[in-house]
């Protein structure tokens, strides 16, 4: 069926997560969120908007309003948001539509929602210190650099101290993969 | 008492003007039960108990609801009787009933000012309504309380204050007018001040208004004549107010009447002057809303009244070195060398040899009341990063009727305002074939202003019938977040609008980037389908935020009147007192209170006008006599009081043996009682609340209540 | 002698370091010491730690700052993502004191601590108002006189104005990097589209053909009202993501003309006479033609 059934959306809510979905997103950053009007300034410009996606900034704000949640999961939209903050800049409200899409990741990743590039940026920002990491250093090479840049790749402290940081965060409880 | 004692005490009050009236008092307590109101924490009957025991009282009562006819007949009664002579009445607030209880025992024949309340409601009941013991405890303290402070009080008079008859109203917009015309119809003299050369105000500026599409002009000018030819209203435009002092009955008021360097009685507005201005001497035109420019010497609209000229020195080039202030420089051959506008004015009204006085000329003058009528503003584009305010194709919704009015820019023709300079010069003027409205432009905004500015949903969509019908190939593409068309007649309008083929979209524009030949690609957002819109226009109109008009916050200030969080004056009460204001005597209407359209100023300009005749017609005012004395004897002269009056009420003065003491005008005093506490001698009383009273109710208040 | 922290970020300090060569010769030459920032690491990007909690994203952050911190230096970047993470978490650092005081907390646990001295800015900026546009000009050995230049500015180099360490006027209608391309001789018009989003980063690697279609929109604008010789971008993503989209349109036949990007750091630097193959060597859409016809004129 194409209706969206607010009942049983709102028992959900009561019974299953005790808690509604918006205020969730407010306690994950995005404490604006209830300002929002509706009024479509963000999604005028926002890219993943023009471009097609499904569920960008007025429409995902919209959604958790009315207690969409595992419905988004399958949507790749928040992992989309490319964080240019054009959305923030026009918005009459200051509901900020950025940490709401932002909000949603960090409660998408509760429930192991990321996809694999995003994955793998986390672990290999864990493993080298570097989301992209290249093994190739034939580049560096060629322009007359070091192999190894200044970074945590070429000081092995600071990449300890890095992975420490690291451990102290909801990354630990998260177990998305092993921090040894 | 010894017999000096008792002379020195009688002096005493003698020289206190002290009223005491030389019978005991005897008290009677009323303690009502407000229905469930206070009975539901109070336990009535034991604070009846506990009254009746107190020194002074004879009786005692209770009832359901003492301010009703029969709960106030039990009072009169008592009075009538000759049981009491001094009334406490245990009830609900004084606020709303002390007048009621006041008239009760004026009624039965008591001295009004013998009355006290205990608030054993609000401040008692309500307050603690799940500690039944402990609120009947407090009420017992409160009624003791006012029955000590009613063992002192002293048989008041009312005083009577002349109210001048004059009214000043400040601004001449359709509100102004509207206010000025009840006003002087109904034989009052009115002061109509409006700091622009005309009235007209905002409404002159517009071609057409909602939902009759009547001309704007045509509906306004036949009453601006009115105003200028009513021998009740005293005409003062180009003029400002520089203060106000004295209270409500008693404004003096200094108007500054700026200098407009042209003799207005001279003066025919025939307007040679400002044909011969030279291109060099242009300024931004403020009645076309800066899309065109006037001249230094102008006119301000050709419908002005008055229909005067103005120099408006900052922007004249003082052609051929004639200076401001001066007498003209004489040529080698004995003639005078003039400026143009001096030479071609056939009455000679152009005065600018006067002296230059930059605070022009005060005018004094006494009003018994102020209406404040002073309008609105909208916001400049130029906040609006996102929409491109550098492109000429960007205006404001003000700059667009007066575009397509006929006495605008453009003689009312349809062209790009890029092209505005074009047409002027003569040149071929492009047309445009698509424009786009955006709405809530800094309303409803937390960068801007909150509110919602109420007028623009229906003239977006008025502007875009009236365009639509005279060149129907035209696209108009108005982007709404909501569609505010509440009123009558005003939903049929926006059906007509779609009828007529103009596109409605729900949703609000998120940029605006510029495109070759001064066209602009407009970022929408259409809410019903769900995806973001784009198109090219030729002029992109923004619905800005109403403002209320530059100056109002210094003109609020020396009113004394308060501006609300949002920025407009602040009514009395926002539901029950929309044109008054917290300042007795000053009443606000128009959009000066809040935005609104037309139809809905008028009606609190009239409103406005309704209570300033009631407020003066009875010609006195009736004041409460709980205001200061100043004993002149007990006075040092420190002159601690005279400056912390907030009212000016009390001066310095010299009377007899040359000393100089502290003089009270009782007409201005509001018994605010700062002056009583400051003064060092104790030389100050505040009627209704003495020294004694006050300290009285507080050991009242200590005494141990009998568990 | 002024000195930075030269925050490298990871794409260019792995797949472009020609970016980084361009910055270790143009700012020496104006006077300005690089400082290596020993032990940094990703800012974080918007993919890490900012998607799984605000108090790690801070943390990872201020590490980094505080390393420019601790000797007493700002931080500079040439990459957009960098420069708004940093901003953003350092922004967030001093207006939330709860906040604060976590992100200390955690960085105590390496004996470190940030306290929002140090700050990081991009180099575009610096070139603009440290060095200016007449120094710049002096420097040039080789000019831009009679090429167009469609810029690139990048959306984090804009929003959110409020937290970003210099921001500009108008951030609807940027001026910096055209300021700073006119200064090399070039002609950098204003365009419709100038301000949009090229798709990079996230976008990109969630869907590429959602990005192509931005870019596409991109190179439809620059094609018809700028007709550029080159783009020049202050972001490395949007060099990336402008380089490589041109063969992927160019091959279903959305894209006529080829036009080479390039950061602003490079065209500074071939212009300034430094080896082309060093500084701008690594690049999809071929550059040979745009730097021989640079060096040829004078």
């Amino acid at each position: 069926m194409n209706v969206i059934n607010l009942t049983y959306l709102r028992e959900r809510e009561k019974k299953e997560y005790g808690k509604r979905t918006i205020t969730v997103i407010q306690e994950f950053g995005a404490e604006n969120i209830a300002q929002c009007m509706q009024c479509g300034a963000c999604s005028s410009i926002c890219p993943l908007s023009i471009s097609g996606f499904e569920w960008y900034n007025k429409k995902l704000i919209k959604g958790i309003e009315l207690g969409l949640r595992d419905e988004f999961f399958d949507d790749p939209t928040p992992w989309a948001c490319v964080a240019c903050n054009r959305c923030s800049e026009v918005c009459p409200r200051d509901v900020n539509p950025f940490e709401v899409m932002f909000a949603m990741r960090r409660l998408m990743i509760e429930e192991f929602v990321i996809p694999p590039t995003a994955l793998e940026a986390l672990r290999s920002l864990y493993e080298h210190g570097h989301a992209i990491y290249v093994e190739n250093r034939k580049a560096r090479k060629a322009v007359g650099l070091d192999e190894k840049p200044p970074t945590t790749d070429s000081n092995e402290k600071a990449l300890e101290e890095l992975r420490i940081i690291l451990k102290n965060t909801r990354l630990i409880e998260l177990g998305l993969f092993p921090l040894k | 008492m010894p017999n000096t004692t008792f002379l020195f005490f009688l002096t005493c009050l003698d020289n206190f003007g002290d009223k005491l009236s030389k019978e005991e008092p005897r008290i009677g307590v009323y303690v009502c039960h407000c229905g469930e109101n206070i009975a539901g924490a109070v336990d009535v009957e034991e604070v009846r108990r506990f009254a009746e025991k107190l020194p002074n009282v004879v009786i005692a009562r209770d009832y359901l609801f003492m301010c009703s006819d029969p709960g106030q007949e039990i009072i009169k009664k008592d009075i009538r009787d000759g049981l009491i002579n001094r009334v406490v009445v245990a009830s609900c607030t004084p606020k709303t009933h002390e007048p009621i209880f006041r008239r009760a025992c004026e009624a039965a024949g008591l001295n009004k000012y013998y009355l006290e309340m205990a608030n054993i409601r609000d401040q008692c009941a309500w307050a603690h309504w799940h500690e039944k013991k402990k609120a009947t405890e407090k009420a017992k303290y409160l009624v003791a309380s006012a029955v000590a402070k009613a063992r002192l009080l002293e048989p008041l008079e009312d005083r009577y204050v002349e109210m001048n008859q004059n009214v000043l109203v400040i601004g001449g917009g359709i509100s102004g007018i509207f206010a000025s015309l009840d006003l002087a119809n109904a034989g009052y003299k009115v002061y109509l001040v409006e700091k622009e050369p005309s009235i007209g105000g905002n409404m002159a500026k517009l071609d057409k208004t909602f939902p009759t599409n009547d001309c704007a002009s045509c509906i306004l000018t036949p009453l601006m004549v009115e105003v200028a030819n009513n021998e009740n209203i005293e005409l003062l435009t180009y003029s400002e107010v520089e203060s106000v002092e004295g209270s409500v009955g008693n404004f003096k008021v200094k108007i500054r009447r700026k200098q407009t360097w042209v003799d207005w009685d001279k003066c025919t507005g025939c307007g040679a002057c400002i044909n011969v201005c030279p291109p060099a001497a242009r300024v931004p035109n403020e009645f076309n809303e800066g899309l065109d420019e006037r001249g230094a010497i102008y006119i301000q609209f050709p419908q002005a009244v008055p229909r005067k000229a103005v120099i408006d020195i900052d922007a004249c080039v003082k052609c051929a070195g004639r200076e401001f202030g001066k007498p003209p420089k004489v040529s080698k051959d004995g003639r005078k060398i003039l400026a143009p506008c001096e030479k071609a004015c056939p009455t000679g009204a152009c005065l600018r040899d006067e002296p230059r006085d930059p605070e022009g000329s005060i005018l004094e003058i006494e009003v018994g009341a102020i209406i404040v009528a002073t309008g609105y503003r909208v916001m400049d584009k130029k906040y609006f990063k996102e929409f491109s305010p550098s492109s000429p194709n960007v205006i404001t919704a003000l700059q667009m009727e007066r575009l397509i009015s006929a006495t605008g820019p453009s003689d009312g023709k349809l062209i790009v305002p890029s092209d505005i300079k074009k047409y002027k010069e003569g040149k071929n003027a492009r047309e445009p074939k698509v424009i786009v409205y955006i709405s809530c432009v800094g309303s409803r905004s937390k960068r801007y202003h909150s509110y919602c500015s109420k007028i623009c949903c229906m003239y977006m969509l008025k502007q875009a019938m009236q365009l639509k019908e005279s060149y129907p190939d035209l696209d108009i593409y108005i982007f709404f977040i909501d569609v505010r068309t509440t009123g009558k007649d005003f939903d049929e309008y926006y059906m007509r609008c779609k009828e007529l083929g103009i596109h409605i979209i729900r949703g609000k524009v998120g940029g605006i980037n510029q495109l070759p030949n001064e066209r602009l690609l407009v970022r929408g957002y259409d809410s019903d389908i769900g995806k973001p819109v784009e198109l090219e226009s030729d002029i992109v109109v923004l619905a800005s935020a109403v403002e209320p008009s530059q100056g109002m916050e210094e003109l609020s200030r020396k009113l004394g009147i308060s501006i609300g969080i949002e920025g407009f004056l602040k009514e009395k009460h926002p539901k029950l007192y929309p044109v008054d204001t917290l300042s007795e005597g000053i009443f606000i209407c128009g959009c000066a209170q809040g935005p609104k359209d037309i139809p809905d100023s008028v009606a609190q300009a009239k409103a406005a006008a309704s209570s300033v005749m009631s407020l003066l017609s009875k010609g006195k005012m009736k004041v409460e006599p709980l205001i200061a004395e100043i004993d002149r004897d007990r006075c040092s002269g420190c002159g601690i009081c005279e400056p912390l009056c907030p009212y000016k009420a009390i001066t310095i003065t010299e009377k007899r043996k040359k000393e100089k003491k502290a003089e009270l005008n009782p007409a201005l005093c509001k018994g605010c009682g700062v002056c009583v506490v400051a003064c060092p001698s104790k030389a100050i009383k505040l009627h209704g609340y003495t020294f004694e009273q006050l300290l009285s109710q507080v050991e009242a208040l200590s005494i141990e209540l009998e568990r | 002698m002024k000195k930075y922290g030269l925050f490298l970020g990871c794409n260019i300090a792995f797949n472009r370091p020609d970016v980084e060569v361009s910055m270790r010769k143009v700012f020496p030459a104006f006077g300005i010491e690089l400082d290596n920032l020993d032990g940094q690491s990703c800012c974080p990007t918007w993919g890490t730690m900012p998607s799984v909690d605000l108090v790690g994203w801070c943390a990872v952050a201020a590490r980094n700052l505080a390393l420019g911190e601790e000797k007493g230096i700002d931080l500079i970047t040439a990459c957009n993502t960098c420069y708004s993470s940093l901003c953003e978490a350092r922004h967030k650092i001093l207006t939330d004191e709860k906040l604060y005081k976590k992100v200390n907390e955690v960085l105590s646990k390496i004996g470190k601590k940030y306290q929002g001295k140090s700050k990081c800015r991009h180099i575009a900026w610096v070139l603009y108002e440290d060095i200016g546009l007449e120094k710049i000009e002096e420097k040039l050995k080789y000019r831009l006189d009679g090429m167009r230049i469609a810029v690139q500015p990048g959306c984090h180099f804009l929003w959110p104005s409020e937290s970003l360490t210099e921001k500009e006027e108008d951030p609807f209608n940027p001026v910096i990097l055209r300021n700073l391309c006119e200064a090399l001789g070039a002609k950098a018009p204003y365009y419709s589209r100038l301000i949009d989003c090229c798709g990079a980063g996230a976008l990109k690697s969630t869907s590429p053909e959602k990005a192509l279609k931005l870019a596409e929109s991109k190179f439809k604008s620059i094609e018809e009202e700028v007709k550029a010789d080159l783009i020049v971008t202050t972001c490395s993503s949007c060099m990336i993501q402008l380089d490589e989209s041109q063969q992927k349109l160019k091959k279903i036949g959305k894209l006529k003309k080829e036009i080479p990007v390039f950061h602003y750091i490079q065209i500074l630097a071939i212009c300034m006479g430094f080896d082309p193959k060093k500084v701008a060597g690594i690049c999809i859409t071929p550059r040979d033609k745009i730097i021989r016809k640079i060096l040829e004129e004078k």
